[in-house]
């Protein structure tokens, strides 16, 4: 055996080992585990004000959550259907006209900074039509809540047995920039699932499988 | 049944005899041994691994503190959400297969843009559902990174608008000289590119288009033209016949349209009346052909042989209807073996079916005439709406070969057609293509011809683009496209239009096709529309058959030619070229599935080999795996030997498709590893090309018409077989005294099963169970149910699983090291000895057994048991002890010894999304296909409705041509697998173990009266 190589090798794994014991303890998270994590994000959304204030069905957006394994994230087209009429905040709007009616001029077209991500990405003009000479691309939102590949969920499953959205996505409609609440570890998967098949979803008597195949395919 | 309890099943001939080196291959499961030398000297792999597992153990202490987060992962959406598209959600669009001509109804299964899976289309009257391994495994080379991804000239990438500009200039220089174009093509039976071809040529006068195929079925056109004054390759319904005799055609394997004759032959054949009715069929043939090892009697014969029991059965017949027609004289034997035949044919007129695969038309005129006499004509035999799936003209072939040699072609474009690789004299055809002034290929990649063309236009893989066929007149089959083209080719069609002068889109062109020349056709819809959109939603649509009409058989016009078959010198053998049901022509070489697919017969992967008898190897001294050279006087071939038992002993028989250009790419296909071997050797091919054996007489490729010379190299070159993998049993002979002996096969006779539908069961002690019967099974119980009488070893199931569940290809050294990961394999048994070697196939896969041993040792509770009875394995969980594939009894599980996934982007996207791709260490077996079962209840849930029996198809059931498995919910009595399970013919493999396992199988059943079957004990 080529014993110095053997000894830089287990010099270095004690060295981790010192680094690990050193840590705080409340740091300890088990590899994988996202929980807490808030990335910033292309455009500064805000769920707080679409699901919260303005009450915007989570499934308009979303609504491969009930037909699909995936929730999906809403296509720019999306979003345009109401942003091609509501290009900034309301205040911004009226204080424009406001200040339109003191200057005595027409009210210019206000575009708040992260619509006008939105529009770029679909290429469009001021008219909102599809500027030719414009690039279109496609928005890249960071993903939050992740699960390992060899963990299959389905919130089709989910949506339809009457789980909401805020059971595994934490009180979204008060998040100004999402982060991940629960931890999604399979601890955490599995006591819901005892949990409902005791109590029922909202009232209602579910099964839901602890079977290792019905989330390990 | 005593006569069947002795029945002795064996898997190679030393197997049969006891040998100890075969012992030894068996009881050591584990092949490999445990290396330690050099323990104590510099770093080997076992104090490599001890050093890297402390730091890795470090880092995932590191790890835990939470010092990282995983790797930064993007959600892409889409900018137009297109109508109807739920991410995540599956798409299936009615599509045909192109894996060969016989134009099978495919549905694709698209899951986020891209096509993932192909199964058959339940509604096609062709193929009614099933697909052949060839055809699942089509979906790969469109993912193929070795695929041409833009325009070639002069053997560089081009622009297409260079190529275009180029090749219309040229073709004006031809116009204007008056030279001869010509259009070389395998069958083209696309109504559209068909009209695209005649619509190109009309622009240059005497053009011709010619199709060939190099596996010909030429002479039985010729024969028709000949008795029935039309050029036409009948369609043979084998539902309708009650006996079906077969001479030397693979009909179930490879030849012409092996999914419909599977579909077709198992309906004849599926016991459902009282009394139990099945066809008889009987196989003539010189080697052992996946058709053969189904049939009820096989007789063995010289391919000279097989000619003359043709023209003698014809004559035979001809004398019971009254007529007289010259015959060869035969041994005795084989005289009184016609004679029974013949009585037996004529009991069965206008219900039975002859069929051949010989190309010789004098053989054809015979079984025509047979058909004839037999008033099969109408009947099993349809020449009113005949076959298209093999137009290929071998006379035509020859004229244009002569025309190339005369230097009289200006332009020559070659479609779907490898003429440099498969032509007899392929080095020579290569020299002449040469001297053509233009040459323009359409080949997705540069293969052997395409090499030699000055220009080559890249087609689209057929899921990219709008196509049609119609293999059966009348019936037109289409192809949607599944996906946007990945890469700059351009479908033929286009590429014509564009060339003419008429640029349009396929899309386009094939509408036009279909409003001009195909809606006249029907009277269905008066709607273009309607008519369409059916066609599109159904994938095919039916209009009037359109083809030359056959007259009458005229029988005395032509007259009853010998054989031209030269006979066998002594100290020769024949030479037999057949096509495996992988490779076919040659067209499958760049396909690692098709490679990695075990031929059903012979179980051999990535090679071609020479196949003898065990009698004449013997004589030889031959063993397999010997490397012998096969020679004539003008060729010859080295190949390593493979011992075929139920084999003529006068023959050897060498399977082509083997030895393409560029499959050298596969030299370090899967894990490569400190002691790895490549799966082709540097500078070499997979197989070797045994087309130049081919010979060409009265305008006909012939594949039997040569005598070699036979002797060893003394070179050694190992088969990877998986014949002796994974065994379950133990022979008789090998057993000690306290050892049980192990029924896995069973099998019957039909008038045996007439009088008993238990008839066959094998009556053993059952163990006393280990286990407490105390698992219950509230909701589901999911088992299956593998009819073996129907199942004709095809192998579809074990490409379709491989797709279906990302299972990985491993390459030929590690399945040398009995590693291949196949989920579900096809155990091949064999039975008696000799020319009367019978053949069981029994699909092998994951039991998921009530009391399952592999549950009991899992040291960490990675493999348990579900509540709707599956046999769960959990990857995430698995610490890779293996004690489960040790204590499992069908030897079913498969170990990750590498981490298999590789970095060809191109090609990862063909895995299946929902199913975990598997590293390095882990246990995998076959899960039910789960994921179709959650994708089912989620369905069923969305509908809130029950699921329903037939719901959950798992993938081997669905692509089974025979519709041999069957899966479904054990606590529904009405359910098709309870019905099934409740046969008479039911049993459970090592059901003594008291397993209990949830699939069982369905006896074979031989048409054989019961006196024969006790004869061959």
């Amino acid at each position: 055996m080529n014993r110095p190589i053997i000894l830089v090798v287990l010099l270095v794994a004690m060295g981790f080992g010192l680094w690990a014991a050193v840590a705080p303890l409340s740091a300890v998270r088990l590899p994988g585990d996202n929980q807490l994590y808030e990335p910033q994000q292309p455009i500064a959304y805000s769920h707080r004000l679409h699901a919260g204030e303005l009450g915007i069905n989570c499934l308009y957006c979303h609504g491969a959550a009930e037909h699909s394994r995936r929730a999906g994230v809403p296509a720019a087209s999306t979003c345009m259907n109401c942003h091609k009429y509501v290009t900034s905040t309301l205040d911004a709007k009226r204080a424009e006209d406001d200040l339109s009616q003191k200057e005595n001029r027409s009210p210019r077209r206000i575009v708040s900074s992260e619509l006008a991500k939105l529009y770029d990405a679909m290429g469009l003009d001021e008219h909102m039509n599809v500027d030719p000479k414009r690039k279109q691309h496609p928005i890249e939102w960071t993903r939050i809540h992740h699960l390992p590949s060899f963990v299959s969920f389905d919130h089709s499953r989910h949506v339809n047995a009457g789980v909401t959205c805020q059971t595994c996505h934490g009180p979204i409609e008060t998040m100004e920039r999402v982060r991940q609440i629960p931890d999604l570890t399979m601890g955490w998967c599995v006591n819901c699932h005892r949990d409902v098949n005791a109590n029922g979803v909202n009232g209602k008597p579910v099964q839901a499988s602890t079977d290792c195949i019905s989330c390990h395919q | 049944m005593s006569d069947v309890d002795n029945k002795h099943y064996w898997k190679v001939p030393a197997d049969r005899d006891g040998g100890e080196s075969y012992r030894l291959k068996v009881i050591n499961e584990f092949p490999e041994e445990l290396d330690l030398k050099g323990e104590s000297d510099g770093i080997n792999r076992r104090s490599f691994l001890k050093a890297t597992g402390f730091a890795f153990a470090g880092a995932v202490v590191a790890q835990m503190t939470g010092c990282s987060r995983p790797p930064e992962q993007k959600i892409i959406p889409f900018l137009e959400q297109p109508e109807e598209i739920i991410p995540g959600r599956e798409y299936w669009y009615a599509s045909t297969c192109h894996g060969c001509s016989a134009g099978c109804g495919i549905l694709t299964r698209n899951l986020d843009g891209r096509p993932v899976k192909l199964e058959g289309n339940p509604h096609h009257p062709l193929s009614k559902g099933g697909l052949c391994a060839v055809g699942q495994a089509s979906i790969l080379p469109l993912y193929d990174s070795h695929r041409l991804r833009i325009p070639m000239m002069g053997g560089n990438e081009a622009k297409w608008e260079q190529v275009d500009q180029a090749i219309v200039s040229r073709l004006a220089e031809v116009r204007q000289n008056g030279g001869a174009v010509r259009f070389l093509s395998s069958t083209v039976n696309s109504p559209t590119l068909r009209r695209s071809i005649r619509e190109f040529l009309a622009g240059f006068p005497g053009s011709r288009h010619i199709q060939y195929d190099a596996l010909s079925s030429s002479a039985i056109q010729s024969a028709h033209q000949a008795t029935h004054g039309a050029r036409i390759l009948p369609h043979y319904r084998f539902d309708r016949a009650r006996m079906i005799v077969s001479f030397d055609a693979d009909f179930l394997g490879t030849w012409i349209s092996p999914v419909e004759f599977t579909r077709d032959y198992t309906d004849s054949r599926s016991l459902k009346s009282t009394p139990p009715v099945m066809s008889l069929h009987v196989q003539v043939e010189s080697r052992m052909s996946l058709t053969g090892s189904s049939a009820d009697r096989r007789h063995v014969v010289t391919p000279r042989e097989c000619d003359d029991w043709v023209a003698l059965l014809a004559s035979k017949i001809a004398r019971l209807a009254g007529q007289t027609l010259a015959a060869p004289a035969l041994d005795p034997q084989s005289d009184a073996l016609i004679d029974e035949l013949a009585n037996q044919l004529w009991h069965h007129r206008g219900q039975s079916l002859i069929v051949c695969g010989s190309n010789r038309t004098a053989t054809q005129v015979h079984i025509n005439r047979i058909n004839h006499l037999l008033g099969n004509e109408g009947q099993t035999v349809d020449l009113a709406a005949p076959s298209r799936q093999r137009q290929g003209d071998d006379a035509e072939l020859e004229t244009l070969r002569k025309e190339i040699a005369a230097g009289k072609v200006s332009a020559l474009f070659i479609l779907n057609a490898n003429p440099a690789y498969d032509l007899p004299d392929f080095a020579e055809f290569a020299q002449q293509v040469q001297q053509i002034p233009l040459v323009v290929s359409f080949a997705d990649r540069l293969d052997e011809t395409a090499s030699l063309a000055h220009f080559v236009c890249p087609d689209h893989h057929y899921l990219e683009s709008w196509h049609d066929q119609e293999p059966v007149a009348g019936l037109i089959s289409i192809t949607q496209p599944s996906i946007n083209p990945l890469h700059q080719t351009r479908a033929v069609v286009e590429s014509l239009a564009l060339w003419r002068g008429k640029p349009a889109d396929a899309y386009t062109l094939m509408q036009q096709t279909w409003k001009e020349d195909l809606l006249k056709r029907q009277n269905t819809h008066s709607q273009f529309q309607t008519f369409w959109d059916q066609a599109l939603q159904m994938g095919f649509a039916q209009v009037q058959p359109e083809s030359p009409a056959a007259k009458s058989f005229n029988g005395p016009a032509v007259a009853a030619a010998a054989s031209t078959q030269p006979s066998v010198p002594s100290g020769k053998l024949a030479l037999v070229l057949y096509p495996t049901i992988g490779m076919l022509d040659g067209r499958n070489a760049h396909n690692a599935w098709l490679h990695e697919l075990p031929d059903p017969v012979t179980k051999v992967t990535w090679d071609n080999y020479a196949s003898f008898s065990p009698a004449t190897a013997a004589s030889l001294g031959i063993t397999e795996g010997d490397v012998v050279r096969l020679a004539d006087d003008q060729v010859k071939i080295e190949l390593p030997a493979h011992l075929q038992p139920g084999q003529n002993d006068q023959v050897v028989a060498v399977a082509l498709g083997y030895g393409r250009k560029g499959t050298d790419r596969f030299a370090f296909v899967g894990p490569q590893w400190l002691e790895s071997k490549p799966t082709v050797e540097p500078g070499h091919l997979v197989g070797r090309n045994a087309a130049s054996f081919l010979t060409r007489q009265d305008n006909q490729t012939l594949y039997s018409n040569r005598s070699v010379q036979v002797e060893r190299t003394g070179a050694r070159h190992a088969l990877a077989s998986t014949q002796l993998h994974h065994s379950i049993d133990v022979p008789a002979n090998l057993a000690s005294p306290d050892e049980r002996r192990r029924p896995i096969v069973e099998e019957t006779t039909l008038a045996a099963l007439a009088k008993d539908p238990h008839a066959g069961a094998n009556h053993h002690e059952l163990f006393p169970s280990l286990w407490a019967p105390d698992q219950k099974y509230p909701g589901h119980k999911w088992g299956m149910s593998i009819d073996m009488n129907a199942c004709t070893g095809c192998s579809a199931c074990v490409v379709a699983c491989q797709i279906e569940n990302n299972v990985p290809v491993v390459g030929k050294d590690e399945i040398a090291r009995q590693r291949e990961m196949h989920w579900i394999r096809i155990d091949r048994y064999y039975t008696s000895e000799g020319y009367d070697t019978d053949v069981a196939h029994q699909p092998m896969l994951c039991q998921h057994c009530e009391n399952a041993t592999c549950e009991t040792v899992c040291p960490v509770l990675a493999t348990v048991h579900s509540s709707e009875g599956i046999n769960q394995q959990v990857y995430n969980r698995c610490v890779g002890t293996r004690y489960c594939a040790n204590n499992c009894a069908y030897k079913v599980r498969r170990f990750n010894w590498f981490n298999y996934a590789h970095e060809d982007q191109m090609q990862n996207m063909v895995l299946n999304p929902e199913v975990t791709v598997r590293s390095r260490g882990v246990m995998e077996k076959c899960s039910f296909c789960i994921q179709r079962i959650s994708n089912a209840k989620a369905r069923a849930k969305e509908d809130g409705r029950p699921l329903a029996d037939g719901d959950v198809k798992t993938a081997c059931q669905q692509s089974c041509p025979a519709q041999a498995i069957v899966f479904g919910d054990l606590n529904d009595p009405n359910s098709q697998v309870s019905q099934m399970r409740a046969n008479g013919r039911s049993y459970r493999v090592l059901e003594e173990l008291k397993v209990e396992p949830s699939i069982g199988y369905l006896r074979i059943v031989r048409n054989r009266p019961q006196q024969l079957e006790e004869s061959h004990v």
